[in-house]
């Protein structure tokens, strides 16, 4: 017995083993990859080598009846990633800073107005390139600001958005640290499908194409969640804020208008 | 003293109980291969059967799940298929209405991280996964409201993340239908 060689096919014991195991393998593999796939009856197969590849994971476009229903309204083109716009140059805050000026009549020659149009200073690059780029597109319609956006290059945006986030953020003069946060901006509202305010505008955490909103004009604010509300404003991408501010009460907008306000 | 014992004896032995083990192993793969065989065939479990992608950064521009496709569509073959999209932190469209006793193809992807699409008193469960698109073929039998978490940790948001599906009977669904192309109970 010792003398015998343990890995080798003349040992009985070897080869039985090998064999069996090979044999399941096998038969699995040809239920898994062949069998299963062909049995399921939504999956159209043509053939075996569709069902291995089916199978095994190559992704495959089915053909679909019907086109896809294409909007009435205008939405955004923007695509918003996380990395977008975080390393501005110099030469691009520099032109944007020329370009500001005629921002400066609403939007403050600092970025920060008390005209209840958004203050600019020190919002994320990201956001403002966005929001031109959709008053431009005709995603976010405002008397004001559409003709302004209309004659705005792809660069022009660009660099005014740069601008914009290199300024620092000023206090508005409704300044008030020891304001309470309503609980929808910490805790949202669970039971009607609410997050947190905090969890995407900056107070927890930050979803990319969020504004940053402390300081932000109360009026602007409510005009806005309440555009939101009403389906007046659908530049937001897939309805991500049109779904939370048509549940909010008048209260709960009323609320953050007033605490984002008082916020540095 | 020695003691008289047959060498081939123990060696019988030994084969013996090895075969044993060796048959009790093979029968334990054999019935746990023929198990996922049993549920994949009775689909007891709803493996997807293809890989589809999507670009979570571009749904919104193109394809079937820009905003105005999303919701429940009448087919053709009398079917509907439901789209949808979980993102952080809702699912859009936020209330989904499909009939009750009819198939559906609910069709589903995330724009940003991993979410999960649970409904309710079903067993409908699956991922969302950015890049993929989950598709699972289900039935409602009977009309009622049914909640819609995402059982998937996606951020801090995510204790608010929920959407409610609204089973309507097939009468009522082709009524709320024959004005609109793509449905949802959105209010």
């Amino acid at each position: 017995m010792s003398e015998q060689k343990l890995f080798s096919f003349r040992n009985p014991w070897f080869g039985a083993s090998v064999g069996v195991s090979g044999a399941i393998a096998v038969l699995a593999a040809l239920a898994g990859l062949i069998w299963l796939p062909m049995v399921q009856p939504d999956l159209k197969i043509s053939g075996i080598w569709d069902a291995i590849c089916s199978a095994a994971g190559v992704p495959r476009t089915v053909p679909r009846s019907g086109g896809a229903q294409q909007p009435d309204f205008k939405t955004s083109n923007v695509v918003m990633t996380s990395q977008m716009l975080t390393h501005p140059d110099q030469v691009s805050i520099g032109r944007g800073a020329t370009l500001a000026q005629r921002c400066a009549i609403c939007h403050g020659p600092q970025g920060v107005s008390d005209a209840n149009s958004p203050n600019l200073a020190g919002q994320y690059a990201a956001v403002t390139y966005k929001e031109l780029n959709d008053f431009k597109a005709g995603a976010r319609v405002n008397a004001v600001m559409s003709p302004f956006a209309a004659n705005m290059g792809n660069r022009d945006m660009l660099d005014l958005a740069a601008y914009y986030s290199f300024l620092p953020r000023v206090p508005s003069s409704h300044l008030n640290d020891n304001a309470p946060a309503p609980q929808i901006v910490i805790t949202g509202a669970p039971m009607r499908n609410i997050a947190p305010c905090g969890a995407c505008h900056g107070d927890i955490d930050i979803k990319a194409g969020s504004p940053w909103l402390g300081g932000q004009s109360a009026v602007y604010i409510k005009a806005q969640l309440k555009a939101f509300a009403s389906g007046g404003r659908r530049n937001d991408i897939s309805q991500q804020m049109r779904n939370i501010a048509r549940q909010m009460t008048a209260e709960e907008i009323d609320a953050v208008a007033l605490y984002y306000e008082a916020q540095p | 003293m020695t003691t008289e014992s047959d060498p081939h004896l123990g060696e019988a032995v030994a084969a013996r109980i090895e075969r044993r083990w060796a048959t009790l192993s093979i029968a334990i793969v054999g019935v746990l291969v023929g198990m996922a065989i049993f549920i994949g065939i009775d689909h007891a479990t709803m493996p997807q059967g293809h890989v589809e992608t999507a670009d979570p950064k571009t749904l919104h521009l193109a394809g079937e799940f820009i905003e105005s496709n999303l919701g429940s569509a009448m087919e053709a073959d009398g079917s509907v298929t439901v789209r949808a999209i979980g993102q952080q932190y809702s699912f859009t469209p936020q209330c989904i209405v499909v009939p009750s006793g009819t198939p559906v193809t609910l069709r589903a992807t995330s724009a940003d991280v991993v979410h999960g699409l649970l409904i309710e008193g079903t067993n409908i469960n699956t991922m969302l996964v950015p890049g993929y698109v989950s598709e699972l073929p289900v039935q409602f039998k009977a009309p009622g409201e049914h909640a819609m978490p995402c059982q998937e940790f996606c951020g801090i948001g995510h204790q608010g993340m929920w959407g409610k599906v609204k089973v309507v009977d097939k009468a009522t669904f082709l009524g709320m239908m024959a004005s609109q192309r793509r449905l949802s109970c959105v209010d």
